[in-house]
């Protein structure tokens, strides 16, 4: 039946985090934004907080999904609802700040690839390293794909790998990557020869401490600058066999690594949408709450009809793009195909984002460009431009997009 | 739960309206448009469907499916052809105003559109004058108070189904000193010796919709055919929002189907048409273009399917209200965008009238007017987002702003 309402769960969940987000998230996110960083002791009451979410019904697991145990089989009757949930929890939590949530513990972007390609026993190894974070220390993976030389072309990966015994070897720079810098582990990718395209990649657990692996530079970004985004080299570093992600058989299938890369963007997509929207929401409600504190409304007022147009226009592209996260995620859940709807959400979800936060800051005027604790619209200017970047950029979006209505299509 | 999937019954009629304006309606849109108007056989087809009545509460004669099932099968006429879809008979925008301003009457005023000889029956709302009023707020079209009925006077652009309609909703100015709150709405059979039907309107688009003008020389009328007349003003206002909103779901979701159309056929002609050695949409910045078409047909449909769910789920009024303003501005827009978009890329065969491109392109704009426009929904959405009161200068699509056809 087609319904629009949120479950109770979902409605619960958005409203836990829509507090949190208010009362204690938002008064200290420019403060994370200045410190590059987020107190670890918050960090730790939030994943207590996750996990009693997690133990109500898995609203969370997108962001704590640290035990990789094996998915239980569904009764096919009860579809899941976790992408359709974890779609409710992202905007909220983006929307009270979107730098804390990148920073998160846990495996991160990291996350898919090691649970769809791994072995049993990676798959063990891997996520066994997040358990016991209650006490002990907050630990972190990451997802190296991009390089200097290699963006939106993932084909065109340059980091080199080969066989050495028992090791392979990889060399090469990757970039931008969040969380890198503190990650025990981050899923590299490499290839055994440049000229092989995509039939040539590998992907690699690489693990914190391996000799040859080392942090480069630690960007100073736009936005979201409370989340680590760091460069990572790799000079000959010696990466043990069984770190190569699902094993040799893995990659018998021409494009086996490459679609290692690919598939963790069918189910993160629309969730980097829907946090995009919560950015864009979060600057819609202040220009809105602006506009309805300091404008003078007893008509007539001739600018007051452009202003109310904006702001709806803004409200309802959100609204559009949400949709489009809303439909990509129901279709995961239901197990359908989705790489179209999730590029779909994506490009509408960033665009839609970034339009609401620059014309909330030119609705709230001179006002809107300053940065106080209690005035994020700068800030939130700032975070928004990177979601129609990471994770594909909008034209690549748009490739994918094309392939799929556009029979025959198989590259530009 | 948000949940994608149409009911079992709504997935079968939908199926068999979309087989029905397919094989019917899509194949002879040219031959309605040269007649400017929807044939007896189609209209009977349609009929035997149940189309015209598919929102209107059972309790007032209709089915009373709501206005998810509306929606999802008007997409379907609109995927077809949007002019038939105003050019079918049935009470239209009458029914959807009489049943929000006079529930308890809806039953007498509807009863025989559901009969045998339905087909030919159609219904009329006439509020919009051929130009706004500059002496005072309010309509140049009054009703003065005469023993114990009134007598209308004035004139009234834009009404569909002016030319077809056995009956008219007129609204008019009962009290000219309370600007636009002072209006009321009188049910005018076509008999009515005071009432003239004037010339039909030219139109951009729709051609197989009738517009046209009607003329009240002193239509008099007794004091029952004054709906709601009881009702306070702010409440009067609220009915003939919900009326106007419900209306331009009707004619979203119409918008959806137009945009789908316009989007199939332009992907499939990017996909055979060969430039350069290779098919055109194998360029990026055609297939790039589709790739937005794409999401503005889907995340419209989106948002009018949840406008109707809010209405249909009984969700407060003035969410329903906004939901539906978002979807009807979004939809409008979107339609317009993806048959330019249509015509833009079928190059120069887009603007011959062999190809459908160009019809369209007509139809999205007048769709754009047939109702609420984006603007006046917009200043909805924002009037209820600010908690502004809902005046009704600001809320009612009044000749002072933008007319539009009702």
């Amino acid at each position: 039946m087609i319904d629009f309402v949120l479950s109770k769960k979902q409605a619960m969940l958005k409203e836990g985090i829509n507090n949190l987000g208010r009362y204690v998230i938002r008064p200290m996110s420019l403060q994370m934004d200045r410190a590059h960083d987020v107190p670890e002791p918050f960090m730790r009451n939030f994943m207590t907080m996750a996990k009693s979410f997690r133990g109500s019904g898995g609203a969370l697991t997108e962001f704590d999904d640290s035990e990789g145990a094996e998915v239980k089989p569904r009764d096919p009757n009860k579809p899941s609802e976790v992408n359709r949930t974890a779609a409710v929890g992202a905007e909220e939590l983006a929307w009270a700040d979107a730098a804390m949530l990148l920073c998160m513990p846990g495996p991160g972007l990291g996350g898919p690839p090691v649970r769809g390609t791994g072995t049993p026993e990676q798959r063990k190894r891997f996520f066994g390293m997040f358990n016991g974070m209650d006490t002990g220390p907050l630990r972190w993976g990451a997802y190296g794909l991009t390089e200097p030389g290699a963006g939106s072309d993932v084909a065109g990966i340059r980091t080199s790998c080969r066989k050495d015994g028992k090791h392979w070897v990889l060399n090469g720079r990757k970039c931008y990557i969040t969380n890198g810098g503190r990650a025990v582990w981050t899923v590299i990718f490499a290839t055994v020869d440049p000229s092989l395209g995509r039939a040539g990649h590998r992907a690699f657990v690489v693990e914190k401490g391996t000799p040859g692996f080392e942090v480069g530079k630690i960007e100073e970004k736009m936005g979201l600058r409370a989340n680590e985004t760091a460069e990572l080299v790799l000079e000959d570093c010696r990466v043990p066999e069984e770190n190569l992600l699902g094993g040799e058989e893995a990659y018998v299938s021409k494009e086996g690594g490459f679609m290692t890369a690919m598939k963790t963007f069918d189910n993160t997509r629309p969730l980097v949408g829907a946090m995009a929207v919560g950015i864009g929401r979060a600057s819609y409600e202040y220009a809105r709450d602006f506009v309805k504190e300091n404008y003078v409304m007893s008509r007539p007022i001739p600018r007051y009809a452009a202003i109310a147009e904006k702001l709806a226009k803004m409200g309802r592209r959100l609204e559009a793009a949400r949709s489009l996260v809303y439909r990509a995620t129901y279709m995961a859940d239901m197990s359908m195909p989705n790489a179209k709807e999730a590029s779909m959400a994506k490009a509408a979800a960033g665009q839609a984002a970034i339009a609401a936060c620059i014309d909330a800051i030119e609705i709230c005027g001179a006002h809107g460009t300053l940065a106080t604790e209690h005035a994020l619209l700068e800030k939130w200017f700032r975070d928004i431009k990177v979601y129609d970047i990471f994770e594909g950029t909008g034209n690549i979006q748009r490739v994918v997009i094309s392939k799929r209505i556009m029979p025959g299509l198989k590259a530009f | 739960m948000i949940d994608f999937e149409p009911s079992e019954d709504q997935r079968l009629m939908q199926d068999s309206v979309a087989t029905f304006a397919k094989a019917t309606l899509g194949p002879r849109a040219r031959e309605f448009e040269r007649l400017r108007a929807v044939p007896e056989d189609v209209r009977k087809l349609a009929h035997e469907m149940g189309l015209g009545l598919i929102a209107i509460p059972e309790s007032a004669g209709g089915s009373g499916l709501g206005l998810t099932t509306a929606v999802l099968l008007e997409e379907e006429l609109g995927s077809a052809d949007a002019g038939a879809a105003f050019g079918l008979s049935g009470p239209g925008s009458f029914g959807g105003a009489v049943v929000e301003l006079a529930p308890d009457q809806a039953a007498a005023l509807l009863a025989d559109f559901a009969g045998a000889d339905g087909y030919a029956r159609f219904g009329a709302v006439a509020f919009s004058e051929p130009k706004a009023n500059k002496e005072r707020a309010g309509f140049t079209t009054v009703a003065v108070k005469e023993g114990d009925g009134y007598v209308i006077t004035g004139k009234k652009s834009f009404v569909t189904n002016a030319g077809l309609a056995d009956r008219f909703l007129v609204f008019a100015q009962v009290d000219v000193d309370k600007g636009w709150g002072g209006l009321g709405a009188f049910v005018i059979h076509r008999d009515n010796p005071g009432l003239k039907v004037l010339a039909r309107h030219d139109t951009l688009g729709l051609d197989a919709g009738n517009f046209g003008e009607i003329a009240l020389e002193g239509a008099k009328v007794e004091a029952s055919a004054r709906l709601a007349g009881a009702m306070s003003e702010a409440d009067f206002t609220r009915a003939t929002l919900r009326f106007f909103a419900k209306q331009a779901l009707i004619v979203a979701a119409r918008a959806v189907g137009l945009s789908r159309y316009a989007y199939e056929i332009a992907r499939e002609y990017c996909e055979t048409r060969k430039a350069f050695g290779k098919p055109i949409g194998h360029f990026q910045a055609v297939a790039f273009a589709l790739s937005d078409r794409l999401m503005d047909v889907e995340s419209s449909r989106w948002l009018v399917w949840k406008a109707a769910h809010a209405w249909d789920a009984g969700m407060p009024e003035k969410e329903a209200i906004k939901a539906t303003a978002q979807a009807g501005a979004f939809a409008l827009e979107a339609a317009m965008r993806t048959a330019d978009e249509c015509v833009g890329l079928h190059g120069g065969g887009g603007f011959i009238r062999d190809l459908i491109a160009e019809k369209l392109m007509r139809d999205a704009k007048q769709l754009a007017l047939s109702c609420l426009t984006a603007e006046q929904l917009d200043q909805i959405a924002a009037a209820i987002d600010l908690g502004v009161a809902l005046d009704p200068a600001l809320v009612l699509p009044t000749p002072e702003t933008q007319a539009i056809f009702t």
